[in-house]
């Protein structure tokens, strides 16, 4: 009775949070208050615990009965499930349920409801990498037919109906209650209400503001009425994208509380993903280090790789205790203090961003190459084998012991063991435990101690130990349970808590971690992007990338931005920027060019070192500036003609090349021969954002296809001037504050003052 | 008492509406009814209270837009209307006399275009506007207002408006008459080319006395053409001066025997009849008369060469080309091709696209795209291959939207694969 009271406050006060709070941090904290009441009152209830949330499959002893310590969910289970599922009394056979997990494995059998979540998990993973961000399901939309020429007859002003009047008959495609769109500068939506007379009259959808009826009283031309409103941008690809991501892409990302942090700590500002951190270290309070039992998709792929590899290959076995069984500590040490140094080095070595780098340079060419095509896969360079090779050392370590990396090396999982200081549940052992040792054997993250009692920091509640005990000694419940345990250090542990060799190891431990993380920061900087020489590489970034020291602090090198990069635009760097570069996004016009409709790779970053810009903003965001090689390019050049790269510009709606010409004969008279010389391109520099889709026409067809030139004759540069990076702020207000600072008439030719 | 309350009445009723309905009437011809507000003199606007769609707004309108304003009954009128502020719109049925012909010139061609009165200036500071004659060496397109035209007004659609203000800018600074005269042919020409004003080409034209034999003569004769009087047209070409656009005119205005004959002996008149022939296939490709076009664009193939390599090269590989498209477009006829398989290629975005083409009993049963390397295709892939076999012709095939490049390479490929199969 009183243990109901606390769980239903839990679950109604979780389900008034719902209703009315619209921001999402609100909701996920009321969904898990609710889900935690439900927790509470369905679990075992017996006094002696506050509560108890085993979910593990009793060991079935000879004297075991069903009908023994029970929870609310089994009882409401077995009324309503069909009996054949579970245990029967009179045959002693085993129910379909375990039976179907004896055949799955023994780890299954144990605590099927923890494989089942990470099963989940996993498989929410790979949709959000594979599905979610793949997005070549996008379609333009069709643009419909559309007459220009209509003269407006009459304005009505007080229906606010238009009469249209044209010199040809009327098409098809006009006709009562259809929907069209009428252009002049701005499209307005109307329902076609007579088409009779040869007066088709409109009645504008929603009510026009004034500035609307201006348009109407004030142009004096002609009009156009289409289908579909006409020159709207594109945004096929965003769309695309945002439909797919009803569950965010970078989820498990956000959620990994060594990302968020150390990328916090690195670029000394507030991370956005530090909020869903927060959320999850909160749930480890009540489930300590459940991330790693549950929710972690490389956890899941070890285990998965162990299953199918490192079980038959004992040879590399080691045993349980060595001095390695605490890197985990000065790993997360050594990456903590890097980041203080402003060098962001978590993201080589924390849990979320290896597999998804793993996933990223294993999954997506063999994704691309099978859906789209091979050509299509752009070739790796040396950082990606690198990061593949550093890949499967992760899943290799499993052949040292499985779940090598969980329980010994993970920094992430470092995090959390830390976290388990304040955790609220734990396991505890009660005094029928025969010392069989069959738990020690079973855990996963090696968390019993040799007096079977729990290693705090190591647990992560998965348990599989409580679904092997024969006795039914292991309970999982409040901290401060004290009830029926069994003796302490009995058989001796031989772990205190720091003795004289445990303090050497420290030492030791500790010493590396600092020498190392200074030594490798100092090395990364040096080695580095240099961004305080004049003549350092500039990459050019992703749209909407913070300023590039503060994007070197808070790239977590994850591989999101890759992924969800239509035509691989965005590929990872190699070493180009040294050590402190490897593995950061840039754009290589060569390969492809920056697609206009598209702002995915904002979306999908989980730290916005790449901010999350809508449409609007993104396409007004410089990468960098096109520079024309005038020595090269073919009309420049008197080679032969080519306009490729304004072609592609005007294709793309940027219109930022225009033409000049050039080698224009003269006759006697100084009169210019008409045929003679070659239109030639000229950037427009305040209209020009980058995208290097020029590039990619020049390269693609001048030098790869025909031969002609040795690179593309028109380059996307970046550097100061030539793009533009906000840390925060709108860059639409950015551009027109921009403009109205430079003269209006932005001269392109002005870049040859003395007329040489 | 009740009649006079009726009077009363009666009277407020009659006035009321015109006490408290004022009218603005705006220069495109639509007009407002509503309450004035304010009148702003020193910022030239009309503070107005409209009820539109049953929605009550004010707004300012300015002094530029609005044509006349009644006002406590009386109207006053604020702008004067433009006349022929409107487009011309040349209807190629439509035929006029002389005299017609005239007033369309008067009327539509005499007045500036409305977008001109608000247009800014829009050309480098550096220009020398007395715009010397000849132009002083070296090439600079940033001093010469010639070659400024030539380098960055023609290439360029956004600046076409820019280089009709210069012109008109040009007029106002009050020239001599040599400068008056270039600028009014500038005009012309600019009306003409780019915007295809044709009164307004013709207005500027005979302004600057542009006769029978001149430089403008064909221009001036294809405006009074396009403006319904075939006659007029052919006056103005009526000169023993050879121009090249004459045959072209002649070709447009349908007179194609005649454009014919005068390609003959221009080009027997000639030292270097390239393009002269090449202008004559073109006017009987127009015509309907392939097999002349096609004798036309094969004489001009095995003309000698020219002297200037970059001209020579470029008639040849005009000739050239529209040789093959006018066997790959108009004149294939699929009955005729054998049954088969047939390859072809051509560039598309990211390279060579291959195509099979399958014929069957004279109709094309299918194309496939068999080797491609374009990023993004979405379905022009699908779609151009699937209209080529609907429509069982190249000509009638629309490109696919946002990936024209790779459908027209799938319709070229297709072209070149028939072509070499035709019999």
């Amino acid at each position: 009775m009183i243990r109901r009271a606390p769980s239903g406050a839990l679950i109604l006060g979780g389900l008034l949070l719902v209703s009315t709070t619209r921001h999402w941090l609100g909701q996920t904290l009321a969904v898990l208050a609710v889900l935690l009441g439900l927790v509470v009152l369905l679990t075992r209830s017996e006094q002696g615990a506050l509560f108890r949330w085993d979910h593990f499959l009793p060991f079935k002893n000879k004297r075991w009965q069903p009908a023994g310590p029970e929870t609310y969910l089994g009882k409401l289970a077995r009324r309503f499930l069909p009996r054949s599922w579970f245990f029967d009394k009179l045959t002693g056979k085993d129910g379909k349920i375990r039976q179907w997990c004896r055949r799955l494995g023994p780890t299954v059998l144990a605590a099927p409801l923890r494989r089942i979540v990470q099963g989940l998990c996993f498989t929410l993973f790979v949709v959000l990498f594979f599905y979610v961000c793949w997005p070549y399901g996008a379609r333009p939309e069709e643009s419909g037919r559309a007459r220009d020429g209509w003269q407006l007859a009459s304005f009505e002003q007080a229906a606010g109906t238009l009469h249209f009047t044209h010199a040809n008959p009327l098409p098809s495609w006009i006709r009562k209650e259809a929907f069209l769109f009428v252009n002049a500068a701005k499209a307005t939506q109307c329902r076609v209400e007579t088409t009779g007379g040869g007066v088709v009259t409109l009645t504008p959808l929603s009510a026009l503001s004034s500035a609307d009826a201006q348009e109407f009283l004030f142009h004096s031309g002609t009009w156009t009425l289409s289908e579909t409103p006409i020159g709207q941008w594109p945004s096929h690809y965003a769309e695309h994208l945002s439909e797919r991501e009803r569950v965010p892409a970078d989820l498990f990302l956000t959620i990994d509380p060594l990302v968020s942090l150390s990328t916090a700590i690195a670029s000394r500002s507030w991370v956005w993903s530090l909020s869903c951190a927060a959320v999850i270290l909160l749930v480890c309070v009540l489930i300590p280090r459940g991330f790693c039992g549950y929710l972690c998709p490389l956890g899941t792929l070890i285990d998965l790789f162990d299953w199918a590899v490192s079980k038959r290959v004992k040879r590399f076995r080691v045993p349980a205790n060595g001095w390695w069984v605490h890197i985990k500590y000065y790993l997360l040490l050594f990456t903590l203090i890097a980041a203080v140094g402003g060098v962001l080095l978590s993201g080589f070595v924390a849990a979320i961003p290896v597999i998804t780098r793993g996933f990223l340079f294993i999954g997506e060419p063999i994704q691309s190459g099978l859906l789209r095509g091979w050509h299509l896969v752009p070739s790796a360079n040396l950082g990606q084998w690198l990061s593949i090779v550093l890949f499967l050392g992760v899943l290799l370590l499993g052949l040292l012991k499985p779940r090598f990396w969980c329980r010994y090396v993970c920094p992430s999982g470092a995090v959390f063991s830390l976290g388990n200081l304040f955790r609220v549940s734990e396991r505890k052992v009660e005094s029928s435990c025969i010392h069989c040792n069959k738990c020690v054997a079973v855990c996963p993250f090696d968390a019993i101690k040799p007096d079977f009692t729990t290693r705090v920091t190591d647990c992560t509640l998965c348990q599989t130990c409580g679904g092997v005990c024969p006795t039914h000694a292991i309970k999982f419940v409040e901290r401060w349970n004290t009830v029926s345990l069994k003796a302490f250090n009995e058989p001796a542990t031989h772990e205190t808590v720091l003795g004289r060799r445990g303090f050497i190891s420290l030492a030791a431990g500790t010493t590396v971690a600092i020498t190392g993380s200074v030594a490798t920061s100092v090395a990364t900087k040096s080695w580095g992007a240099r961004l305080d020489q004049a003549d350092s590489f500039r990459p050019i970034r992703p749209p909407g990338s913070v300023p590039e020291q503060a994007f070197l602090e808070m790239c977590i090198r994850c591989g999101e931005c890759y992924k969800a990069c239509p035509n691989n635009v965005l590929q990872p760097m190699g070493f180009q920027q040294g050590l402190e570069g490897l593995w950061t996004p840039h754009m290589n016009a060569n390969w492809a060019g920056c697609e206009s409709s598209c702002n995915a790779c904002g979306q999908v970053c989980p730290t916005g070192a790449i901010r999350a810009l809508p449409l609007e903003e993104k396409k007004v965001a410089r990468m960098g500036l096109a520079i024309i090689d005038e020595g090269t390019c073919l009309p420049f050049a008197n080679r032969e003609a080519c306009q490729l790269c304004v072609d592609e510009c005007v294709a793309a709606g940027y219109n930022a090349i225009e033409f000049t010409r050039v080698h224009t004969d003269i006759d006697a008279n100084g009169d210019p021969v008409e045929g003679s010389g070659h239109v030639a391109p000229v950037v427009l520099a305040d209209k020009c954002v980058g995208c290097g889709l020029c590039q990619t026409r020049c390269y693609g067809i001048n030098d790869e296809q025909k031969g002609l030139l040795n690179g593309s004759a028109i380059v996307i540069e970046a550097g100061a001037g030539k793009e533009d990076r906000l840390m925060t702020g709108s860059y639409q207000k950015a551009t027109a504050e921009a403009s109205l600072a430079t003269p209006p008439k932005a001269d392109p030719f002005a870049d040859d003052p003395f007329g040489l | 008492m009740k009649s006079l309350a009726f009077i009363l009445i009666a009277l407020v009723m009659v006035t009321s509406p015109a006490l408290s309905e004022d009218r603005i009437e705006f220069l495109n011809g639509s007009d407002l009814k509503g309450t004035v507000i304010a009148i702003h003199k020193p910022e030239r606007e009309v503070e107005f209270e409209a009820t539109i769609a049953g929605k009550s707004q004010v707004t300012r309108y300015p002094y530029a837009k609005i044509h006349a304003v009644t006002w406590k009954g009386k109207r006053y009128e604020v702008t004067k209307k433009p006349a022929g502020s409107e487009p011309f719109v040349a209807d190629p049925d439509e035929r006029r006399s002389e005299a017609e012909v005239m007033k369309v010139i008067e009327t539509y061609g005499k007045p500036d275009p409305s977008w001109l009165a608000s247009a800014s200036l829009d050309f480098p500071d550096t220009l020398d506007l007395s715009w010397p004659e000849p132009a002083p060496k070296p090439w600079n397109n940033r001093k010469n207002i010639g070659q400024h035209i030539w380098d960055v007004v023609n290439p360029n659609e956004s600046r076409w408006r820019g280089g009709i203000t210069l012109m008109r800018h040009l007029l106002d600074q009050k020239p001599d008459a040599k400068l008056k005269l270039r600028v009014q042919k500038s005009l012309a020409s600019m009306y003409f080319r780019f915007f295809q004003d044709y009164p307004r080409a013709a207005y500027w034209w005979h302004e600057a006395g542009a006769e029978a034999g001149d430089q403008d003569s064909v221009g001036l004769a294809e405006c009074y053409w396009r403006m319904g009087n075939l006659s007029m047209a052919k006056k103005m070409l009526q000169s023993r001066t050879l121009r090249l656009g004459k045959i072209k005119l002649l070709g447009d205005m349908g007179e194609t025997s005649e454009a014919l004959k005068l390609a003959e002996s221009y080009g027997s008149r000639v030292k270097e009849p390239h393009e002269c022939y090449l202008i004559a296939g073109d006017v009987a490709r127009q015509a309907g008369k392939f097999s002349q076009a096609l004798s036309y664009y094969q004489k001009v193939i095995d003309l000698p060469q020219m002297k200037n390599g970059g001209y020579d090269n470029r008639h040849r590989g005009r000739a050239q080309a529209s040789l093959e498209s006018l066997k790959q477009f108009e004149l294939l006829d699929v009955k005729q091709i054998p049954n088969g398989a047939y390859a072809g290629s051509s560039l598309g975005y990211e390279g060579p696209v291959d195509i099979e083409v399958s014929v069957d009993a004279g109709r094309i049963t299918d194309v496939q795209v068999t080797k491609h390397k374009e990023k993004q295709f979405y379905s022009a892939i699908a779609d151009t291959t699937r209209q080529i076999v609907e429509k069982q012709n190249l000509k009638d095939v629309d490109t696919t939207s946002r990936a024209t490049i790779t459908s027209a390479a799938i319709i070229n490929a297709t072209a070149k694969a028939l072509e070499g199969a035709q019999p």
